[in-house]
């Protein structure tokens, strides 16, 4: 007799197949999106039944992401960027120019030097205003004018850097053999610790501090969550890192691994890099196949299993907190703090989430003394920091710069200055959550985060997007609210409500009288500072702060004349 | 006895407690009020309001209480000039998305919460007018529950209380930031899912937005 399989059968397979490794949720929402081309009900309630997992609680974490769709033939319909810097560049005319083939936009989708980036399933495109469409790599970060030299970067334009192969001969894995050969997982950490490297995804909590907190926390088995979410608009480093160095982001976490004594490793990689995945995919595979990852590596007797896993679209996911709970399958709120990931992180376990730029530098830090890493930055600061500059400047683009470099050397030594017959008008710092810098400031501006702090802004992850005078700052700073209000949770109160009606006020909307229409704005931002629960809702209102301050004329005559 | 006894500074006042105890149970405990929209005693501490945010010394941000255990020798000042200022902005951020404040008491036990508070601090002014978030699901023809979102301000109690105090997981939250909704699986009506109609969801909610149905043919 004829035996047939019935769909909820061969679904269920699907799901058994991927449900035993670690954080599988995330993984199956992937399979199933791309099997059917959305995450159809079925779907839902085979993943519900075999996962114990309520299903109005999946069906709520789903809705959460922006690229799951719930939508025949979803998956595959173009998903054209319209964040701040392809708004300057034709992102919205593209837009228009695909909406025939059902395109929708989405957030900054990190190719800021090289826009506009265009997802097709899991394809990466370049487009252009009439809507054309480019297959092109990612960018190669251009070489500084000055030879001034790299760490992260040092090795990164040499041919074939991504291969294994390649890697090897351009001195990569030296540190891991070194770590595990001669030195005690002590030893590294006391190494990283004395190299000054400080977190580079932007809150710059020093990497050797945070290592030995996982190694010292009780509780097993402990993880390394590489931070791969690159939402923050105009930035887009760890993707140039990913796609042209994987190995070193791989060899920074099974560091770490020794270091703190964590048996895995999770790479959460943003759903709008689908191409990296399968790089990071291909390089984990290769390194299993050569013993740098897996069981004894190196002939020593440490073990490092990794993983990556593929978001769903969620600037909230770079949040650690955020992280980890849309790792573990739970709907991606942040969570409270204390305790902190180093005790209570992925699964509750001691977990050191680490950023992409941190983990590479630490790779290069273990082939050197602590010395030539501390002594790479300028005027007392320590190391490097990649920034990632776009918008209007001559050569946009990956740098890595000293710390303490003048912000001036950088805009118009390095990328080239404004485009022709342009001046300068404001330049956006930490992608949109540092507000922007103008003026003066632009001139005597370090990049180094007690220089920005001092002039009211941040550093962070050194997105910086550059407005030359021909554009509006209202529409820029409404089209950062908007980003924000897009991507507010939704679990606190001050930032849920603050962003949109921060939006609404930068959109036209809200009290006619200047001095009103200050007065709300002001209150909020206050509000949302002092009270919202994570980062976002604490950084949102430095746009519009930097607006009033440094363009008060512009806010009068766009309050006023309406 | 004494020498173990854990005490911090409430409002300049030693108190003492247990370890383990936040600060907003313990104000509670010593009389000290501190508002909250997202707080249920049932329910585990959330953080989500943001209303009972106090300020610490030595910490530069206001932290929540009711997320924030007591460490011994902690300063906490539950009412300052800032602190009020933010709670009265956030109160009339709040109003402004919710549509009305006048509910039926009859709508269930907690549904006068917010206009209390709205009433203490003065926050009815007006200000922050914009779009309404949340939409009444009256289409829902179930005889027990009304889901007049309209008034949800998204505390996610009812929520929570459904999973954390009867273990049915029927409803949830859809969407983010001020798209936030209520909803059950796949945004059915309630007698399509797994909700059991215990009413505890309407027991909880601060603002009237879910009510019983049947107490309000009384109204």
């Amino acid at each position: 007799m004829e035996q047939v399989i019935d769909q909820e059968t061969i679904d269920l397979l699907l799901i058994e197949q991927l449900q035993d490794s670690p954080a599988p949720l995330l993984k199956i929402l992937h399979a199933f999106h791309e099997r059917d081309g959305y995450i159809s009900e079925t779907a839902l309630r085979a993943v519900s039944k075999s996962m114990g997992v309520p299903l109005a609680d999946l069906f709520g974490t789903v809705t959460f992401y922006h690229h799951f769709s719930q939508q025949e033939n979803g998956f595959n319909k173009p998903r054209v960027c319209t964040g701040p810097v392809c708004r300057l560049n034709g992102g919205q005319e593209c837009l228009s120019a695909l909406a025939e083939q059902g395109a929708t936009s989405m957030p900054c989708a990190g190719r800021c030097d090289e826009p506009v980036p265009v997802l097709i399933g899991n394809e990466q495109w370049v487009g252009d205003a009439q809507g054309k469409l480019t297959r092109k790599s990612t960018p190669l970060p251009p070489v500084n004018p000055g030879k001034i030299e790299e760490c992260v970067f040092a090795q990164i334009r040499e041919p074939e850097r991504g291969t294994l192969p390649g890697y090897r001969r351009t001195g990569g894995y030296e540190g891991l053999t070194r770590a595990v050969k001669e030195m005690t997982p002590k030893d590294v950490i006391e190494h990283i610790k004395a190299s000054k490297l400080a977190g580079r995804g932007g809150a710059a909590f020093p990497t050797g501090v945070k290592w030995q907190a996982v190694a010292d926390a009780p509780g097993e088995p402990k993880s390394i969550v590489c931070n791969a979410d690159e939402g923050e608009p105009g930035c887009f480093k760890d993707r140039a890192i990913m796609d042209y160095d994987p190995f070193a982001v791989i060899e920074g976490m099974t560091l770490a691994g020794y270091a703190t004594g964590a048996a895995r490793g999770i790479i959460y990689l943003r759903y709008e890099y689908p191409e990296t995945n399968l790089l990071l995919e291909k390089a984990i595979a290769d390194a299993y196949a050569a013993n740098l990852l897996g069981k004894n590596i190196l002939g020593s007797n440490f073990n490092f299993e990794l993983y990556v896993r593929r978001g769903g679209g969620a600037y909230i996911c770079g949040e650690e907190g955020s992280l980890l709970n849309s790792l573990e399958g739970k709907h991606p709120f942040p969570r409270n703090r204390p305790p902190f990931p180093v005790t209570h992180g992925f699964e509750n376990l001691p977990t050191a989430v680490n950023n992409v730029e941190t983990l590479a530098a630490a790779a290069q830090i273990m082939r050197h003394e602590p010395e030539w890493y501390t002594k790479l930055g300028l005027n007392g600061h320590a190391g490097t920091k990649v920034v990632s500059l776009s918008g209007d400047v001559q050569r946009p683009g990956n740098y890595e710069v000293p710390f303490g470099l003048p912000l001036k050397t950088l805009l118009y030594d390095w990328a080239g200055g404004p485009k022709p017959g342009r001046t300068f008008q404001a330049v956006t710092m930490a992608g949109l959550s540092g507000g922007f810098l103008a003026g003066e400031d632009l001139e005597t501006a370090t990049i180094d985060e007690p220089s920005i702090r001092s002039k009211g802004s941040m550093l962070g992850a050194a997105g910086m997007i550059v407005l030359d005078d021909s554009r509006d700052m209202i529409a820029v700073t409404h089209n950062a609210m908007e980003f924000f209000a897009h991507e507010s949770c939704g679990k606190c109160f001050p930032c849920r409500l603050g962003t949109q009606r921060l939006t609404e006020r930068l959109s036209g909307e809200g009290p006619m009288q200047l001095q009103v229409w200050l007065e709300e704005v002001n209150d909020m931002n206050a509000a949302m500072k002092s009270f919202s629960a994570c980062g976002l809702g604490m950084a949102a209102p430095l746009v519009i702060e930097s607006l009033i301050k440094q363009f008060p004329a512009r806010v009068q005559e766009f309050v006023e004349k309406r | 006895m004494a020498d173990n006894e854990l005490t911090m500074k409430l409002d300049g006042k030693d108190v003492p407690f247990t370890q383990g105890e936040t600060i907003f149970d313990i104000a509670q405990r010593n009389d000290v009020f501190i508002p909250t929209l997202c707080f249920d005693p049932r329910l585990k501490p959330f953080g989500s309001c943001r209303m009972c945010a106090v300020e610490v010394k030595g910490i530069k941000n206001p932290v929540a209480s009711c997320t924030t255990a007591a460490t011994a020798g902690m300063e906490v000042n539950t009412v300052t000039e800032v602190l009020e200022k933010h709670r009265k902005t956030l109160l009339e951020m709040v109003v402004s998305e919710n549509r009305e404040l006048e509910v039926s008491p009859l709508r269930g036990v907690a549904s006068q919460e917010l206009s209390i508070l709205v009433e203490k601090y003065g926050a009815k002014t007006g200000r922050f007018k914009g779009a309404q978030s949340g939409h009444s699901r009256l289409d829902d023809k179930n005889p027990f529950i009304l889901r007049d979102y309209d008034l949800c301000i998204s505390c996610y109690r009812c929520v929570r209380v459904c999973a954390e105090q009867e273990g049915d997981y029927a409803i949830s939250v859809m969407n983010r930031g001020f798209h936030t909704q209520i909803t059950t699986e796949f945004n059915l009506e309630l007698r399509s899912s797994a909700c059991t109609f215990c009413g505890q969801c309407v027991q909880t909610c601060p603002t009237g937005a879910l009510a019983d149905k049947k107490a309000l043919r009384h109204a």
